[in-house]
């Protein structure tokens, strides 16, 4: 049976050695942190999340409803889902049509509105997902539901999960890495490790509202030792440990100090590599200008994006690139006000687009899923009459890309209006099966021991989406 | 070819089909031809024997929908409308849709409708598969887990095991200790080096290093004495105080999605503490955490304590913002009991929340007998708030508080009554520039304005708006009206673009006329919430003939915020001119460039007066209050909730604990209480087989680093079992009849022999073949090498550098009351700068937001309790040490402290001095030899240390070593 829990039991020295395993590769005791191949073939050795905080609003990009224009302004009832939350009927609600003209576009003639203009120029690329819906209708259940596969409980989050089941590509790099992450909204939580090892943790890069520029990893150089003299620091503990080395071998201890010599081993190449993994002062012009770097509204995602390929490229297994903020009400949740969709467009569009093209002219997008989407959708009517949208759960879009999914192809369908999913209906925990079965892994047999039970990502629930893979 | 339905229908017929049944029976026909394919196609996946099973309900044989699934019958032949299956089908619930994909078409659900209406004939008699598959494997309970036997032994009553090295012996627990080695031809190591002893005990007791002036006197103080007097010290109930806080999932903020600051959580900290100073016996403080509001109280001081203890029931990870509040509800009594069960007993009572549970003999009705109790305490100030809030009991006020919160009240009261005043006599007088009667003539553009002017030109406009220039005093291109629009259908959005985040006042200009609207509805978002207004359009706007101000609000910079007028609910015209948003400085600015005026400035008065409140109210001293629950008005019992859903009610179940016949009975309920007393005392009971054995584990755990049951929160059947049974229960009885004192049960285990050994293997042969059969040490024959957890490592650091700050208790966070609304409560959280060199349990304990330390080292989450802390080795942890401003500045801190306290000393005694401060024992000849050299190394190029500096590398240096963070 698959299951790393005996593996972890069975190891003397128990999560300290292997813990130190998973980003160090050699060790005494544990060989179960390095690369494995889950029980699925694998299509997709890596996968980069784009989370478009707040709710990008799907009628309005990807999700082409005439109905809409024809009836702007009319009044129906709608089962709305936080009314419905709050005091289990719908109500009346007056229909808005999309500010953003939709046209079909490329070969495989998909709809996609003017809102994201380079992205529609890729919808030969994307595998569009229209009959998502999931749980909780305020961002934080539904940012953690999107994150962990629950609205409430202390759960791990997906990267965790996905590092717990695959182990690490690269031994000087985390396996799973966070760029810019925001505080709210569940916050740490989002990419946290709940009851697995902490070694499976997601490791954040910078965090929301600190310029990509400076997002790295945390404690990786000080101002205060000149390079020399921590080189010289360094050398008096390599020369203490080997002394502590020799008085826990008598004692037997050795799983445990290797582990921290070897965490310290580990963290000194750290040091030396990853900033070069971050810098992007070797990219041609070309490049940055493909990633929208050279623009002002675009540059800030555009570096985060144009790290993300670097750490693919650097074999890290779950890389999550966020557009967010820290307030409650993040980034793309515009309640009162629909055309600032077009600012935050402005700024992601080009990035994510370029990744594309970027991801594929090197070949990497064979092997790399490509994840867009955002905790929910919003409704197709006006939010208490004015020129914003509600969030809806019920009905919304993501959409994958790379690896193991079929290109240029809709799945799934909302009603005539976009509020409800109707047809090829993809829960979350279903996306989630779908994720990991691209990545080798079975959602029903990733299991970890807690508490007396074992859990899983998707909980009782989810069924791999058959009908989008290649 | 034979079409696939049909091919799918002989199948079903040739494997399914009952002999001795004919098709002639009345509506078999219609039954095969119709229904059963139907069922087969759409709902076998989910419902039948050979797939899923899901919610206990099979649809492959008739006695399947007879019984039903959890929540009964499937359907009632002949009654269509009575039947779940058609409800469901029909998509009529919005709750039980099914198949929950896609809705059936039309026609099939036509088909069952009449099948069942025509009173459901089904041929299915036989159930398919093995029968026992056809049980949902939940309904299976697990066997007796051992911890459910009462206890084997009484307190005091050794009947204690034979052993042979008789001159080994300490104390009762030695015998089980020594007994157990001795079966199997095993013997314990020597006992530990006198300053490993020393290191540990004070670890272990106080959290806090020895000094090396402790260490130097090791051995010399009888040990006894030693451990009174640590146990009689402050730092023990700190320490102590720090393992029940994790046992009880304390935080001061909620965590998660909208996380909201627990502004009163200290006082629980620090009642915790105080309790354990006093010793205070665990199963009182169980009983005060449980039902601390409902019991007698001699004075205030014991009312304030035991209302400070309940905050353990609200302490809890809650999702305040949780829409659907009837979920809310039963997630934060799910929270409680599996806190409280998993805390107190080992128990997983969660798993029962949705089915028997599938190990342990709880079932789901024990689960709703427990939640009975709890869903009758109000742990919410009310379920209907869009972000919930929990309740804030009422403090008795300790002596002396009272008067100077009466000060402040006073001062508070007369400063509400002038603001009463004020307004009215600024409504009545308003300033010069107000008092306009004549309408500005000439129209200006917005640059001409201060502050941020929005014209209704720059708008986001719904509706059919229409444009104006009839009065010409209007801002920019014109302004609009809703003449002849109907209403209920136009707004106007204007987002100004705030360039920095602050308060503004927000200021709209139209043009007025008798018949213009009185009460134009204005819904304001800003960074701390909504806002609803009205204002009169009928009247010559108050501010230089142009404005009306709706009051100053908080404004992110390029947030969401924006202002959305609308002809929602009105009769009058709705005219619309622009908006401007007025900076405090740019208000003040104007203010003093008014023109003179006769008498007093109201609006001025009134705004000083409105920030004065403002901040008196978030000063110090607060009304006491603390984080707690009261029981509700009409205790109820609960209904079971089929498979967990709140939305699925099956019958209700007597309020009551778990039953069984393993544990004593509750005492009944009076009537009018939720039952959480008669719970207490059964959870604290001394027939319950389950809390001491649990506790006494803990404390086990604690002092020898794995529990005699090491899966140290579980003891049901998915748990360990113990490695010494008789011993666990010795220990369980005793303490109980010890007056279940944690001081008097930690005495007596660091006073073992056992706790005494060494961690490292003697060069008897014997205790390698120990090591070598006894790898994971289960028999104790040695100790184990122990880490120091996160607040162990803090608060060393900061001893060595001599800046620990002794004081106790008190708040971090200081908040008058929080407004689960205003983003203002994640800020407090958000933008916390921890600064406080106290003992790491007075850290904040935020969810989001950690010490940065305790990220690292294994105290990220505090989202439930904490029975053991895990013990990751990870690179985050050498990079913290290598490079971190923290350990920089307190290496430094204690190479001066160093170079001060002991100013004549050579490099050798400093470095002596060193080893025992950091590692707690005196460094080999090459290990003082390295820091020599290091000390002394010439200077190369790029390095620029001095003396003291090299120190202060060294100290780091030593921290960073994996021996800092271990304990032999």
């Amino acid at each position: 049976m698959f299951n790393r829990r005996h593996l972890l039991k069975s190891t003397a020295c128990g999560f300290g050695s292997l813990a130190l395993a998973a980003v160090g590769g050699h060790n005494a005791s544990g060989q179960s942190l390095l690369p494995r191949p889950g029980p699925v073939v694998p299509r997709a050795k890596r996968v980069i999340f784009l989370f478009m905080a707040g709710g990008i609003s799907h009628v309005d990009s990807f999700d082409y409803k005439p109905r809409l224009a024809k009836e702007n302004g009319v009044k129906r009832s709608f089962d709305d889902a936080r009314t419905v939350a709050k005091t289990g009927k719908g109500a009346e609600q007056r229909i808005m049509q999309s500010l953003w003209e939709f046209r079909q576009r490329g070969h495989s003639g998909q709809w996609a509105s003017e809102l994201f203009p380079q992205l529609a120029r890729r919808m030969d690329d994307l595998c569009v997902l229209k009959g998502l819906h999931t749980e909780g209708v305020a961002h934080g259940p539904a940012t953690l539901f999107l994150h962990t596969g629950t609205t409430n409980f202390i759960r791990p989050s997906m990267g965790s999960w996905i590092s717990y089941g695959l182990g690490t590509e690269n031994h000087n790099l985390p396996s799973f890495v966070s760029i810019s992450p925001s505080l709210s909204n569940g916050g740490p939580r989002n990419f946290g490790p709940a009851f697995l090892p902490p070694v499976f943790q997601g490791t954040p890069l910078g965090r929301a509202g600190q310029p990509a520029t400076e997002a790295t990893i945390k404690n990786l150089g000080n101002a205060t030792l000149s390079g020399p003299d921590q080189t010289r620091q360094f050398e008096l503990l390599r020369q203490l440990h080997r002394e502590q080395r020799q008085r826990a071998a008598a004692a037997g201890h050795l799983g445990d100090i290797d582990a921290v010599i070897d965490s310290y081993e580990l963290a000194w190449r750290l040091q030396t590599n990853a900033p070069d993994v971050l810098d992007l002062a070797g990219e041609s012009a070309a490049t940055l200008a493909l990633y929208g770097i050279d623009q002002k509204h675009s540059a800030n995602f555009g570096r985060q994006c144009l790290m993300a390929r670097r750490l693919a490229e650097s074999g890290v297994r779950f890389i999550q690139v966020n557009y967010t903020d820290n307030s409650n009400n993040p980034a793309w949740d515009q309640h009162g006000n629909l055309p600032k969709h077009k600012d935050h467009a402005a700024a992601v569009d080009q990035p994510v687009a370029g990744l594309l093209q970027d991801l594929k002219q090197r070949g990497l997008l064979e092997d790399t899923l490509v994840w867009f989407g955002s905790e929910f959708g919003r409704t197709p009517y006006a939010q208490d009459n004015g020129t914003g949208r509600d969030h809806n759960p019920l009905g919304f879009t993501q959409w994958l890309a790379g690896a193991g999914v079929k290109p240029g192809f809709s799945y799934g369908a909302t009603d005539e209006f976009g509020h409800l999913a109707i047809d090829g209906k993809v829960h979350l925990h279903d996306l989630h099966a779908t994720i990991l079965h691209l990545l080798g892994l079975d959602h029903e047999r990733l299991t970890f021991r807690h508490a007396g039970r074992d859990f899983r990502l998707t909980d009782v629930h989810g069924r791999v989406v058959r009908d989008i893979l290649t | 070819m034979v079409p696939p339905r049909f091919k799918l229908y002989l199948l079903v017929l040739a494997a399914g089909f009952p002999p001795g049944r004919s098709l002639a029976a009345p509506g078999m026909e219609f039954f095969e031809d119709k229904v059963r394919p139907l069922l087969v196609e759409h709902c076998y996946e989910c419902h039948s024997a050979g797939h899923k099973i899901k919610g206990g309900l099979q649809l492959d044989h008739r006695a399947g929908w007879e019984t039903g699934g959890d929540s009964g019958p499937a359907l009632v032949p002949g009654d269509p409308a009575a039947s779940r299956l058609l409800r469901a089908v029909s998509y009529q619930d919005r709750d039980l849709k099914m198949p929950p994909r896609q809705k059936l078409p039309e026609a099939a659900v036509a088909i069952l409708r009449e099948w069942i209406a025509s009173g459901a004939p089904d041929p299915r008699l036989e159930v398919p598969g093995d029968p026992a598959n056809a049980v949902p494997a939940a309904a299976k309970p697990g066997g007796l887990p051992w911890s459910f036997q009462p206890l084997t032994v009484a307190a005091g009553d050794p009947e204690l095991p034979a052993v042979k090295d008789g001159a080994w012996l300490r104390d009762p627990v030695d015998y089980h200790i020594l007994s157990a080695l001795e079966k199997e031809g095993l013997g314990p190591v020597e006992d530990a080096a006198p300053q490993a002893v020393m290191r540990r005990l004070f670890f272990d007791l106080t959290g806090l290093p020895p000094s090396a002036e402790d260490l130097a006197e090791a051995g010399s103080r009888p040990f006894p004495e030693l451990v009174d007097h640590l146990l009689a010290s402050d730092a023990f109930a700190e320490r102590w105080a720090q393992h029940w806080l994790d046992l009880t999932r304390f935080a001061e903020s909620s965590g998660g999605g909208r996380t909201l600051p627990f502004k009163d959580a200290w006082r629980f900290r620090d009642y915790v503490i105080e309790s354990i100073r006093q010793d205070v016996p665990l199963n009182r403080m169980i009983t005060e955490h449980l039902a601390g509001d409902l019991l007698p109280a001699a004075d205030d001081d014991e009312r304030r304590r035991q209302l400070t203890a309940t905050a353990f029931l609200a302490l809890g990870p809650t999702n305040y913002e949780e829409q659907d509040k009837g979920v809310l509800r039963m997630d934060i009594i799910d929270e409680q009991l599996e806190t409280i069960g998993r805390s107190f007993m080992g128990l997983t009572i969660g798993c029962a929340r949705c089915h028997d549970h599938k190990f342990d003999p709880i079932s789901i009705r024990d689960y709703y007998a427990l939640a009975g109790i709890f869903g009758s305490t109000q742990t919410l100030r009310d379920y209907t708030s869009n972000v919930a809030h929990w309740v804030d009991l009422p403090l008795p006020m300790e002596p002396g508080m009272a008067a100077a919160i009466e000060e402040k009240e006073i001062r508070l009261a007369r400063l509400q009554d002038e603001l009463k005043k004020v307004t009215a006599l600024a409504k009545k007088n308003p300033p010069a520039t107000v008092l306009t009667t004549v309408r500005p003539d000439k129209a200006i553009s917005t640059d001409q304005l201060p502050g941020i002017v929005v014209d209704e030109s720059a708008a986001t406009l719904a509706g059919g708006w229409k444009t104006s220039t009839r009065y010409p005093g209007f801002i920019g291109q014109g302004y609009l009206h809703d003449k002849d629009v109907p209403k209920g259908t136009a707004t106007a959005t204007f987002v100004p673009p705030i360039p920095e985040a602050g308060r503004y006042e927000v200021r709209v200009a139209y043009t007025h006329a008798p018949e213009r609207e009185k009460k134009v509805p204005v819904h304001i978002l800003h960074a701390d919430g909504e806002e609803d207004l009205t204002f009169d359009q009928s009247v010559v706007p108050p501010i230089e003939g142009r404005f009306v101000s709706l009051g100053t609000f908080r404004f992110e910079k390029d947030g969401a915020g924006f202002i959305l007028i609308s002809n929602e609910g009105t009769t009058g015209i709705v005219t619309l001119d622009a908006i401007q948003l007025l900076s405090e400085r740019e208000r003040a600015t104007l203010t003093k460039n008014a023109p003179e005026q006769d008498g007093p400035d109201h609006a001025a008065r009134l705004r000083e007066l409105q920030a004065e409140i403002k901040s008196l109210k978030n000063t110090p001293p607060f009304r006491p209050e603390t984080m707690g629950v009261r029981e509700v008005p009409e205790p109820v019992d609960c209904r079971i909730h089929i498979r967990g859903n709140i939305r699925n009610p099956g019958e209700p179940v007597p309020r009551g604990a778990i039953g069984g016949g393993h544990f004593p009975d509750m005492s009944p309920i009076p009537a009018g209480q939720s039952g959480r007393v008669q719970f207490a005392e059964w959870v604290t009971h001394p027939g319950n087989p389950l809390t001491a054995r649990v506790l006494v584990n803990r404390v086990w755990m604690h002092l020898f680093g794995e529990g005699l049951v090491r899966s140290v929160d579980n003891f049901g059947n998915s748990g360990e079992r113990p490695s010494h049974p008789a011993l666990l229960d010795q220990l369980a009885a005793d303490f109980m009849a010890d007056g279940w004192s944690l001081r008097k049960l930690v005495r007596r285990l660091v006073l073992t022999r056992t706790w005494q050994l060494a961690s490292l293997p003697s060069p008897d042969p014997i205790h390698a073949a120990g090591q070598a059969r006894d790898p994971d040490n289960r028999l104790l024959g040695r100790a184990h090498r122990r880490r120091l957890d996160a607040h162990a490592l803090r608060d060393a650091i900061l001893t060595v550098s001599g800046r620990l700050d002794r004081r106790l208790f008190g708040p971090n966070v200081s908040a008058g009351s929080v407004d689960a609304n205003s983003s203002e409560a994640q800020t407090l959280e958000y933008s916390y700068v921890f600064t406080d060199l106290r003992r790491s349990l007075y850290a904040p304990a935020f969810r989001n937001k950690r010490l940065e330390l305790f990220e690292h080292f294994d105290f990220a989450d505090i989202n439930g309790p904490i029975g053991q802390r895990t013990r990751g080795t990870i690179v985050p942890q050498a990079l913290y040490f290598l490079n971190h401003p923290f350990i920089l500045t307190e290496s430094r801190a204690a190479a001066a402290r160093l170079s001060k306290s002991k100013p004549g000393a050579s490099p050798t005694e400093k470095v002596d001095w060193l080893w025992l401060s950091i590692l707690g024992r005196t460094p080999s000849g090459r290990e003082r030899g390295h820091a020599l050299t290091f000390l002394h190394a010439p200077e190369e190029p790029g390095t620029h240390s001095g003396p003291e500096t090299r120190y202060a590398h060294l100290i780091q240096t030593l921290f960073a070593s994996a021996d800092f963070r271990y304990m032999d």
